[in-house]
């Protein structure tokens, strides 16, 4: 719902990065979003395309890695991951003391840059 | 040429919120981060919470809205130091806008800050803003099916305020189903069952508020 704040967050970050770093320009951007992070990667591209415009990222193309939800059950033992956004107990044994392993990410991987 | 970039994408935001909550510990206060959606009881139950608290606690509130200014009139009403964040169109606080508004609040003067967020059931559970606490309020008419529809909120919130429970018989609310939903996403929220209209449990919540700040 708020990929625009989150593609303006990630473009400040690209932009600091090649300024401290002197680099001219960016190709591509690699980013990582957990399918419970709650932004919508057609949103982001979308977003992300509508804020670079006359940027140092003007040419650069997101490209999105979606990391599904996963999780430990301590009670059955069982590592899971699941296709649904959310989790709400353990997909084995039920329980709902499970730690949640991956699904929240929002990270900046990495940067394809020229100088 | 490729290089390796790590960082999390709201890693400025986490960055100002570290900042802002530098500040209210060295000033000495407590900061809640009040969220639900539009219309569920958020100012109604900052003017209940004052009612009990100001003579136990000094304290200010944050009121951000899309647009308007109503809100902090409200509370300005009650005597207390109150700043209004207008967001424009944002959906949600973020850090940055605390960072701007607190300048213009006597935070050494304070006990307690309640940030009022953008009614939004949504993203205000993104954005830390430096806060102590996240609480949110579900009121019994929006459904007992929010915790399931929008369960990050509950998840990042200690206290869950279930508001308008004077409103239960009128309503096909299942106000077991919303606790037991509730409690299988975050096993540690506490729950409280309020009407800011007719006070009911509302001492409850603020001891329990009381307690923390103190």
């Amino acid at each position: 719902m708020h990929e625009v704040s989150i593609a303006l967050s990630l473009l400040d970050i690209a932009e600091r990065y090649c300024e401290k770093e002197g680099y001219k320009g960016i190709e591509s951007i690699g980013v990582k979003i957990g399918k419970a992070s709650g932004v919508m990667s057609e949103a982001l591209l979308f977003a992300f395309d509508a804020v670079k415009i006359g940027t140092i990222a003007e040419k650069a193309h997101l490209i999105i890695d979606e990391i599904p939800v996963s999780g430990f059950c301590s009670t059955c033992n069982n590592n899971f991951s699941v296709k649904e956004t959310y989790v709400l107990c353990c997909p084995r044994c039920g329980d709902t003391s499970f730690r949640l392993e991956t699904g929240r990410e929002l990270d900046v991987c990495e940067m394809e840059v020229f100088e | 040429m490729k290089v390796k970039v790590i960082t999390r994408i709201l890693e400025a935001n986490d960055r100002i919120a570290a900042e802002n909550r530098k500040l209210f510990n060295k000033a000495g206060v407590y900061v809640i981060n009040l969220m639900s959606a539009p219309g569920a009881g958020k100012t109604s139950l900052i003017e209940r919470t004052i009612t009990e608290l100001h003579r136990k606690l000094r304290i200010g509130v944050i009121e951000g809205d899309i647009a308007g200014t109503g809100d902090a009139q409200r509370i300005e009403k009650l005597g207390i130091p109150v700043i209004q964040i207008n967001t424009g169109s944002a959906c949600h606080l973020d850090a940055n806008m605390i960072n701007e508004a607190i300048v213009a609040l006597p935070l050494k003067d304070l006990d307690l800050l309640i940030v009022e967020n953008v009614g939004n059931l949504v993203c205000p559970a993104e954005f830390k803003i430096g806060e102590d606490m996240k609480a949110m309020i579900l009121s019994i008419t929006e459904g007992d099916d929010k915790p399931l529809k929008y369960p990050l909120m509950f998840q990042e919130s200690s206290a869950l305020i279930l508001n308008k429970i004077d409103l239960l018989p009128y309503t096909n609310a299942d106000l077991e189903k919303i606790k037991k939903d509730s409690l299988s996403l975050n096993p540690n929220l506490k729950i409280f069952e309020v009407s800011c209209k007719t006070g009911q449990g509302i001492t409850e919540w603020t001891e329990w508020l009381q307690s923390l700040v103190t």
